[in-house]
């Protein structure tokens, strides 16, 4: 065998060259898609260093925390280390230049946090980062320096352009105990915000510590680091932390959870309990909240475990009325209370009326007053009282409302009536002297506030001035997070109160699970190399777009292989003359076929590294806006190596196999002459060919009508089935020209073209093969090219996309007041000409869940994509252009309509984007996607329809109400929909982002942020495009060969024609024609069945196909191709006449 | 138009080894004559063949043809003259397979523009041989004595002066090989060109004008 092959070294050597290229082009795309996941996977490792579980709770906690961890044993025996740090989100701005970065990470850390990344990166994705230097991470304050230290990022400081020792402010989100979307929680901005003055001290590279986020992104984060004393400091939360980092032991598996739960005190949760002196010198515990309500589940808990220990309970609800009124009187300002009017055997004391009676239990439309209130309003029973008091709306607003009660009975001032404990502690009343100086978060009117109001307050504070009925309060008074103020508990006779109150506490710790309050550990790191997955496979990404390359080199295989194999018809003739078996003979081809395949395989791996090495350039450079990561790095993997080896060859030696195959259908005595062209087909064949064409053409002209008018234009798949029919079409009706070779080669000006046509069905099958390979190129080309987007010629779609909205924003910090409201945006600092520039402008507001990014910028595979809560204000106006819709729920004529649908518990309605769906989250309407919620518990999301082209590509959208009812502590709204009047877009976004720099305002053009998801979509089209292009071009070179064949097999014939009298120029003209027309209808067939396929979603929209890109793409298919002729024009300008003639004897 | 060959002399170089195949070959055929050329093989009955038809320049000696010498002219000079004044009809018809009988005639007729005449004519041509019913059909679709005649209609296509065939029967049996050789014969008394023919088949040679042998590199009357 090694003599045979290496005496047809040439034809097997650019057999070996071929299988080479198909190899490499092969295991190159699959090096791509490994190589995506090993820099993503390194990206993972490096951002999180020796961090394997994080906790980031809503609210902030001892950092004691950390220490007491530490010391539990059973800790220390599965964690090597924890650290306790703050992690904000804020913005940062240049005290100087104003210079301004949002979506900045804010961290508060301490050495322990430090040591977590104290080994150098030793991945591959930062070898090419020069400097090794470990960057010093000390936060001490130099002589003179004012202000805090801080190191950012590199990333961060090419943004803001500082140098060190330049100030630079940050801010971030206040954290609240009490919900800012309640009656006693701060909205103002003061309180949401809050702003620290640094000193630039250090930048580290974007790179360990650098990069440190708990979000998967490729993208560098926007690092702040604070020490962690500072920060607390700053967002007024001395010796608290809201984060723990643990670093795990080896690969023990060990579940922090259990401990943590052994380490939390009630205060970190935000519970407290006190023992207050009940009646009879009993004694009572009174569980309140930091949130000054007690969620329903917690409230039940209590009730439970006092139960236990044979406790009864009391539930209070003091709530804040703006004033009681009777006829033209009225006591501004007053607590109400509303209980169950207990009976003489319970211990927490009665109401009593003024005859000393109990108070009567009472109706929902009841009210009872204590004496001062009654002899202020001049009320007796039965008299009408109406209450006006605040809501909060679920815009966050406060809103007055007022209810008529019938006046009950007038309360003794004694007992339970005078207990000021029974009203909590509020913000900006309690301790306060005077009414008058009071500071609540709530407007208030301290002009009503009379003298006698100020009495009250010096003898009893905030006792409540009246009572009703504890339904009632809570149907007037309840929030999401519940009605209840406090649960008191009364001790036993003869239980030791201090007793009682640790039994009762560790009893609810214990059953208090530690998630409900957002204390839940996260495997981040294991999540995180998950997510490295990537949403893409850019191994099958590029095994597609490589298509074209590897078929191209494999047809250039089979036509070589043939070649050489036809060089060898006598060999073959002769020994199946001889006896040998014709199984034998195709099995030693098979075999010289394997050993080429094994050879050019192992060539192909090579070249595959290279190939594979080019392509992640392109990615990092001229595709970078696919990835948007220059961080992408070439990983060889020995297992793609051999799986590429394996395919490649598998691919190979089917394709000889299929040569070798073919050798049955020539006899012994055709071979032994030299004859190798294979028999034309029968009659039989011929016919049934024959309807190929025109049975693929009337299909694609009905699936073409049913596009137009079936509303389905756009849809890929129809546009595909168009295509892929007509190229069938096409190619049936040449390969039948081929075949009966109509027309007659006559005498004219133009007989070398006649001839070339004529000629090109000399070998149908190499032909029909070439027309394929150039058709299909072309077809993916412009279909390519047709799909290609140009925003600005794409007006109508970005309006569609962005649903009548001019301009999209977020807010680091989420704004609570109502952007559209004159008071909301004075509240935030609106002055007059700020208030000119917003008229006219309608902005809305909605909730966001932070999560993944869902959209093709990144290349994570997102595991719990952004929510964003749609408003019944946007549900209602509808809008947007729905690409898909729910099969399984009824629609409305306003899809938005199916975000409302009651799916059942836990099961939420939602609408994504059409791209992200397909292609991120791979998620199809009517499908499920599994997410946690705020405790833990898991939610499934269900996708109802998508909308086509939008500026919701980021993020999944589910009604607001069912955003409050899983995510009950999202306050505030961070994303905004803005509807500018016409042409005053920018100057809108340039106010709101000015008068809301400190909440980290950043708007975009609608236009813009769709114009850049389509600019990452035209990146991937035109990484296709350049891919089938380099098919396009290896085809060519294949058309080449296929007339170099042509012309060696022909020799004879072209010397005949020589001795005829026809010149050499004459014959050149003839090969290049025929080359010309080969190509010329594998262009036409391709293109035209490309521009058959698009044309519905030209019909639909007044695009334009970019015909500046194309032609020039096609010409420079058409110009190679000719150049690749020249090589057969030579071959059959060489050749000799007398042997040509006569070796054909 | 007369065919002159005067002393050709014809050595083929094979590696370093000079292989003499013609020693001065001479014989003058007039226009309206025909003459065998016979010879055992590798004689170079078919080397003389090639040099009368320009298709191979002999090493010493003179060809003219109607008194032209057509090695003297340039190479595209050459290849119109054999286009006009030489026809060909080899022992393997080499008909082109994608071609029908009448594409395959009016063939020779392609290789020049302004020749518009040539279907006609190969249309009474192979009227003329018998063909005219399978105008359209392909060479695989012929018999061999049907693919020579359609060689021969080529061969006459453009009127030549000259008409060489190289053993024009050798593939045919024994009754194909008398109609060939009769329509040769036919055509020519028509045509009253010089024909040529070279072949070893002596019942064949006996049917044209004049006989010569080729012997040693040199040429005898017979």
């Amino acid at each position: 065998m090694l003599r045979s092959l290496t005496h047809h070294w040439r034809v097997n050597l650019a057999v070996t060259l071929a299988v080479a290229v198909c190899a490499a082009v092969l295991t190159g795309a699959l090096l791509v898609g490994d190589s995506v996941r090993a820099s993503l996977r390194d990206l993972t490792l490096d951002r999180l260093g020796h961090i394997d579980t994080s906790l980031v709770a809503e609210r902030f906690f001892r950092a004691d925390l950390v220490d007491e961890l530490a010391a539990l044993p059973d800790f220390t025996a599965g964690f090597e280390r924890v650290a306790g740090a703050i992690l904000l989100r804020g913005n940062a701005v240049h005290a100087d230049t104003r210079a301004r970065a949002s979506q900045v990470n804010v961290f508060g850390i301490d050495d322990a946090f430090i040591e977590l990344f104290d080994e150098p990166t030793t991945s591959a994705v930062f070898q090419s980062q020069a400097s090794d230097r470990q960057p010093a991470m000390s936060f001490a304050r130099s002589s003179g320096q004012l202000f805090p230290s801080i190191v950012i990022n590199a990333s961060l400081q090419r943004e803001l352009g500082a140098v060190l020792g330049d100030q630079l402010l940050v801010r971030f989100r206040l954290g609240s105990e009490v919900p800012r979307d309640t009656l006693l929680g701060s909205r103002e901005a003061e309180d949401v915000v809050g702003t620290i003055r640094t000193s630039l001290v250090e930048v580290v590279p974007d790179r360990g510590i650098g990069r440190f986020d708990l979000n998967p992104h490729q993208a560098s984060p926007l690092n702040a680091f604070l020490s962690l004393n500072d920060l607390q400091a700053a967002v007024e939360q001395p010796g608290r932390v809201n984060s723990l980092l643990l670093d795990r032991r080896g690969d023990s598996d060990a579940d922090p959870q259990p401990l943590l739960v052994t380490s939390l005190s009630l205060a970190d949760i935000g519970l407290g309990l006190s023992a207050i002196e009940g009646p009879a010198n009993t004694t009572l515990i009174e569980i309140e909240s930091e949130e000054f309500v007690l969620r329903p589940g917690l409230v039940e808990t209590i009730e439970a475990a006092a139960r236990d220990l044979r406790a009864p309970t009391q539930r209070l609800q003091v709530y804040m009325s703006n004033s009681l009124r009777i006829a033209d009187r009225q006591v501004p300002y007053s607590m109400v209370l509303a209980l169950d009017v207990l009976d003489d055997s319970m211990p927490f004391g009665r109401l009593n009326l003024l005859d000393g009676t109990p108070a009567p239990a009472l109706g929902a439309d009841e009210i009872l007053l204590n004496e001062w209130t009654a002899t202020e309003l001049g009320a007796s029973t039965g008299d009408e009282l109406r209450m006006s008091y605040y809501v909060v709306g679920l815009d966050e607003q406060l809103r007055t409302e007022e209810t008529r009660f019938r006046m009950a009975g007038t309360v003794a001032m004694r007992g339970l009536a005078v207990d000021a404990d029974l009203t909590p502690e509020y913000p900006g009343i309690e301790g306060i002297d005077n009414i008058a100086d009071w500071e609540p978060p709530f407007p208030v009117d301290l002009s009503v506030i009379r003298d006698v109001d100020e009495e009250y307050w010096d003898a009893y504070r905030g006792t409540p001035k009246s009572f009703v009925a504890a339904d009632t309060g809570r149907r007037l008074w309840s929030t999401r997070y519940g009605a209840t103020t406090a649960v008191r508990v009364a001790v036993p006779a003869g239980v030791d109160p201090a007793t009682f109150s640790f039994e009762l506490g560790s009893i609810l710790l214990e059953r208090l699970e530690p998630q409900d309050y957002g204390f839940r550990f996260v495997d981040i790191k294991s999540q995180g190399l998950e997510a490295a997955a990537g949403a893409t496979d850019f191994g099958q990404l590029f095994l597609a777009f490589s298509f074209f390359l590897i078929l191209s080199a494999l047809m250039i295989v089979s036509l070589l292989f043939t070649l050489g194999i036809e060089q060898r018809g006598k060999e073959i003739g002769l020994l199946l003359a001889v006896g040998y078996p014709l199984r034998q003979v195709r099995q030693k081809f098979l075999a010289e076929g394997a050993a080429i395949a094994a050879l050019g395989g192992v060539a192909g791996l090579v070249a595959a590294v290279l190939y594979g090495k080019l392509m992640l350039w392109g990615l990092r450079t001229i595709w970078l806006a696919a990835v948007g990561s220059p961080l992408l790095y070439l990983h060889v993997l020995p297992a793609t190596l051999v799986i590429g080896f394996a395919i490649s060859s598998f691919a190979v030696v089917g394709s000889i196999w299929i040569t070798v195959r073919r050798l049955r259908r020539l006899p012994p005595t055709r071979l032994l002459a030299g004859v190798t062209r294979m028999p034309a087909a029968t009659v039989g064949q011929r016919r049934r060919r024959g309807w190929l064409a025109p049975l693929c053409f009337a299909a694609a002209i009905g699936l073409l009508a049913y596009a137009l008018a079936g509303d389905q234009a756009s849809n890929p798949g129809i546009a595909f089935g168009i295509g892929a029919l007509l190229l069938t079409a096409g190619l049936a009706a040449f390969a039948t020209w081929c075949r009966r070779a109509r027309g007659r080669v006559r005498s004219s000006s133009f007989a070398a073209i006649s001839m070339a046509i004529r000629n090109s069905s000399w070998s149908p099958n190499r032909s029909i093969l070439s027309v394929a390979l150039v058709a299909s190129a072309c077809f993916v080309i412009v279909t390519v090219a047709g799909n290609t987007r140009d925003p600005a010629r794409e007006a109508h779609v970005i309006e569609e996309g962005a649903g009548g909205y001019d301009l999209i924003a977020m807010a680091d910090v989420p704004i609570h007041q109502n952007l559209n409201d004159v008071a909301g945006r004075f509240d935030l600092g609106f002055d007059a000409t700020a208030e000119a520039r917003l008229k006219d402008v309608r902005i809305t507001q909605l909730r966001l869940v932070p999560g993944d990014d869902a959209s093709c910028l990144n290349l994570y595979q997102p595991r719990r994509p952004r929510l964003l809560g749609a408003t019944d204000e946007l549900i209602d106006q509808g809008g947007f252009r729905f690409a898909a819709l729910s099969a399984e729920l009824e629609a409305s004529p306003n899809p938005w309509e199916l975000l409302r649908a009651d799916l059942g518990p836990g099961v939420i309605p939602a609408i994504g984007d059409a791209n992200s769906m397909q292609w991120i989250l791979k998620l199809p309407v009517d499908g499920e996607l599994i997410i946690e919620g705020e405790r833990g518990e898991e939610l499934r999301l269900r996708l109802v329809g998508t909308v086509q082209d939008s500026i919701f590509q980021s993020e999944l959208l589910i009604s607001e109400a069912n955003l409050l009812r899983y995510f009950p502590g999202r306050s505030g709204f961070s994303y905004f929909l803005i509807d500018a009047p016409a042409g005053r877009d920018v100057e809108v976004a340039a106010s709101l982002e000015d008068r809301l720099e400190r909440f980290g305002f950043d708007a975009t053009r609608t236009a813009d942020r769709i114009a850049g998801f389509l600019v990452v979509q035209n990146t991937y089209l035109s990484t296709f495009q350049a891919l089938g292009g380099l098919g396009l071009l290896l085809g060519t070179i294949g058309l080449g060969v296929v007339l170099v064949r042509n012309v060696i097999e022909r020799r004879g014939e072209l010397a005949t024609l020589r001795a005829f009298g026809f010149r050499r120029a004459f014959l050149a003209r003839m090969v290049l024609a025929e080359n010309a027309f080969l190509l010329a209808i594998g262009t036409l067939i391709g293109s035209a069945s490309a521009l058959l396929a698009i044309a519905p979603r030209f019909a639909l929209a007044a695009v334009e196909l970019p015909w500046g890109a194309l032609l020039p793409t096609l010409a420079a298919v058409l110009v190679v191709g000719m150049l690749a002729s020249l090589v057969a024009v030579i071959g059959a300008l060489r050749v000799p006449l007398l042997p040509a003639l006569k070796a054909e004897r | 138009m007369d065919l002159q060959v005067t002393n050709v002399v014809k050595q083929f170089e094979i590696g370093d080894t000079t292989v003499p195949v013609l020693d001065g070959v001479s014989f003058d055929v007039a226009a309206g004559d025909s003459v065998a050329i016979m010879g055992p093989s590798g004689s170079g009955k078919s080397t003389v063949l090639h040099i009368i038809g320009t298709l191979e320049p002999p090493t010493a000696g003179d060809v003219k043809i109607g008194g032209r010498n057509p090695f003297a002219l340039s190479e595209p000079d050459m290849a119109r003259f054999r286009n006009e004044s030489i026809g060909f009809v080899f022992q393997d018809h080499h008909l082109l397979p994608q071609y029908s009988v009448l594409e395959n005639t009016i063939v020779p007729t392609l290789a020049f523009a302004g020749n518009a005449a040539g279907e006609e004519r190969a249309r009474q041509l192979l009227e003329r041989v018998g063909l005219g019913h399978r105008l359209d059909h392909r060479p695989a679709q012929l018999s061999g004595g049907e693919r020579q005649r359609v060689a021969i209609a080529r061969a006459l296509i453009n009127r030549p002066a000259v008409l060489l065939c190289d053993e024009p029967t050798g593939n045919l049996d024994h009754r194909a090989a008398n109609a060939v050789a009769e329509l040769l014969l036919e055509l020519h008394g028509q045509e009253s060109n010089v024909l040529v023919v070279v072949t070893h088949n002596s019942d064949l040679a006996q049917r044209f004008g004049r006989r010569l042998e080729l012997r040693e590199g040199r040429c005898f009357e017979v």
